[in-house]
């Protein structure tokens, strides 16, 4: 168990600089993740605190101890791997009893350990096979049984499901949680794929171009994203963006986009007349229907997926998706309104996409 | 089986069938030459038949007993052949794994250079090393000691054993280390329970190699070795050919016998040479 700290932590290959100063605190017993587009800097973020990468400038902490100069090896943590790296030439066993070996522990110690990991993954019938004689989910679980039998103050995740498919992907995933919840050890998990920062995390920290977007619980990003990036990149299907200029008349405000399209705005929202704005609505935001505001639209495609119904549809120059939930009997082709729900609205400025607030 | 005989597949099997007869042929005549003689009584080696008349084991038995001039150390030589290239497969191999370790998975400086020299070596044949090398085994004065030939062997084969461990070490799998790394390996224990068991298969194949180039080697040893006692017998058996009317039949039988060895240790390590061990480590 332990807190972490990142400050003012820089990386650069050769004159190539990939990470640019980034700073933040991760609470003892959090579960982090780390999220971005891939080359956003967030796998090398991990391996420098793994110890994997040297750190070029800044400092990382692990329980108020300054690790830029502690090995590996010495820094009490455990991290599994996307490609499992488990050793093909042991046992299930000796895979995840190997550190405690390397530490010359006592075997009958190791043995507990050892039984006592796999009992919690479900690996007891595996512990003498050889990796290659599992599955990819029981392979990953081996690789997390490794990290548990350490019992190390921080568990390190390098996008450990990407190699599995769909669905195991959301049993491992809901089984990482649990193994958290159970363990309570510091987690540092790494991945591009918001749906899983959003499912997983205690907190998220956005990353892109070796920076900080923004950091917060899951439904913080979701709903209050600090720009553009953000809202982009959390929420599945990602937030409609529809470029176009603030008007005010009276009491009423709306945006009008590119085709002379009218998306209604709060009148509390913020910006002055004739301001150039990049105007946000996710796709739940949306629903069919009339009355004042409404946005006129043609349905060009129906996707149902069965609790929900996702359209794809064209209003004015833009195309948005809608989200309804249960099901739905409008056609392609067929002339539709869409009621946006006021208050989820965003609003952006286009020029460096941060968040326009009132 | 019901393979249809396309017009395809006619013609790919006769043209393998036109590669294969003539190959094996090549291959096997000699051999088959050599087995030829070795149960010829001295009469009948050189008649001109494809199977002697009268087939006998009496060379083996001369060669066993050591009842010709030419074979007073027989035992002994084929012991010298044992031991030399044994000791080159196993100091090669020491020599080329650490190498290649270094090089490959632990990134020192200047590994870069040792490759490209080990590669420049080949550009230079063995042969015009020899008298250099004669010269340098004088220099330490190693001449006429069997460490000399082994030096001289393992010199030979380590830039190509070295080559090809440092690209099977480039194909294991990087996190593998990593993964060391983190649970606590030193880089020694790393080579000895991580990297090593993971080679077997490359470093059965190079041992291999080295080792039979040594078994094979005649002219280092005809060279950098002259006592009668301490020569290989691949030196022996050119010693045959020094008299006017040699005994081929014993010749061929003793040649019979040095021949078997390689075959055997190429059929034993077979398995060895596909890889495969690494399967299951990561997801490829």
């Amino acid at each position: 168990m332990a807190s972490l700290a990142f400050r003012d932590v820089e990386k650069s290959f050769g004159s190539v600089k990939v990470i640019h100063g980034i700073g933040f605190d991760i609470a003892d017993g959090e579960f982090t993740v780390l999220v971005g587009p891939s080359g956003c800097g967030k796998s090398t973020l991990l391996r420098m605190l793994a110890g994997l990468e040297e750190i070029s400038g800044g400092t990382i902490a692990i329980d108020g101890t300054v690790v830029n100069e502690v090995e590996s090896k010495d820094r009490d943590i455990a991290m599994v791997f996307q490609s499992y790296a488990l050793y093909p030439h042991m046992t299930v066993a000796d895979n995840m009893g190997f550190s405690l070996k390397l530490r010359k522990a006592d075997p009958k110690l190791t043995a507990e350990r050892v039984a006592h990991a796999a009992k919690i993954l479900n690996l007891g019938p595996y512990l003498e096979r050889f990796p290659r004689e599992l599955s990819g989910g029981q392979r990953q679980r081996v690789a997390m049984g490794r990290a548990i039998v350490r019992d190390p103050k921080v568990f390190l995740f390098d996008e450990p499901l990407s190699n599995l498919d769909a669905k195991l992907r959301v049993a491992m995933r809901a089984e990482i949680k649990a193994l958290h919840q159970r363990l309570k050890t510091t987690t540092v998990y790494v991945t591009h794929d918001q749906v899983e920062a959003m499912t997983m995390a205690d907190k998220i920290v956005v990353m892109q171009d070796g920076r900080i977007e923004q950091i917060g619980s899951p439904l913080e990003l979701y709903d209050r994203p600090a720009n553009l990036f953000v809202a982009q990149f959390i929420g599945s299907p990602a937030m409609n963006v529809i470029p176009g200029t603030l008007r005010r008349d009276g009491g009423a405000a709306w945006i009008e986009a590119e085709g002379g399209t009218r998306w209604p705005l709060p009148a509390s929202a913020p910006g002055r007349d004739g301001q150039a704005v990049v105007y946000g609505v996710r796709p739940g935001d949306l629903s069919l229907g009339g009355g004042a505001g409404a946005v006129p639209a043609e349905v060009i495609v129906v996707e149902p997926t069965g609790a929900e119904t996702e359209l794809l549809v064209q209003a004015g120059a833009a195309q948005v998706i809608v989200v309804m939930h249960g099901r739905t009997d409008v056609q392609p082709g067929q002339k539709i309104a869409l009621a946006v729900a006021l208050e989820s609205v965003h609003l952006f400025d286009p020029a460096g996409g941060a968040t326009m607030r009132g | 089986m019901s393979r249809r005989w396309t017009r395809k597949a006619i013609v790919n099997e006769a043209t393998l069938v036109l590669i294969g007869i003539p190959v094996f042929l090549w291959t096997m005549i000699p051999v088959y030459h050599l087995f030829l003689f070795s149960i010829s009584s001295k009469d009948s080696a050189t008649s001109g038949r494809l199977w002697p008349k009268e087939p006998t084991l009496q060379n083996f038995d001369f060669v066993f007993h050591q009842k010709h001039f030419y074979l007073d150390h027989f035992w002994l030589q084929l012991w010298n052949s044992v031991l030399i290239a044994g000791a080159v497969g196993v100091i090669t191999l020491f020599v080329a794994t650490t190498a290649a370790f270094a090089i490959s998975r632990l990134k020192v400086r200047g590994g870069r250079t040792v490759m490209n020299l080990a590669l420049f070596t080949y550009f230079i044949p063995a042969a015009f090393l020899a008298v250099p090398m004669y010269k340098t085994m004088g220099l330490y004065g190693l001449l006429n000691s069997q460490w000399a030939l082994i030096l001289a062997m393992v010199t030979i084969a380590s830039p190509y054993c070295i080559w090809v461990l440092k690209q099977a070490s480039d194909k294991l799998p990087w996190e593998l280390d990593e993964a060391a790394r983190i649970d606590g390996a030193s880089p020694l224990q790393l080579f000895r329970l991580v990297y090593l068991p993971l080679m077997v298969p490359s470093l059965v194949a190079v041992g291999t190699y080295a080792l039979l180039l040594a078994w094979n080697e005649y002219l280092y040893a005809f060279l950098l070795l002259s006592n009668d006692r301490s020569v290989t017998l691949s030196v022996a058996l050119g010693n045959f050919l020094s008299a006017d009317d040699s005994p081929w039949e014993l010749l061929m039988a003793t040649g019979l016998i040095y021949a078997l060895p390689p075959a055997a240790i190429y059929y034993a390590f077979k398995r060895y040479m596909v890889g495969g061990l690494t399967a299951g480590a990561v997801k490829s």
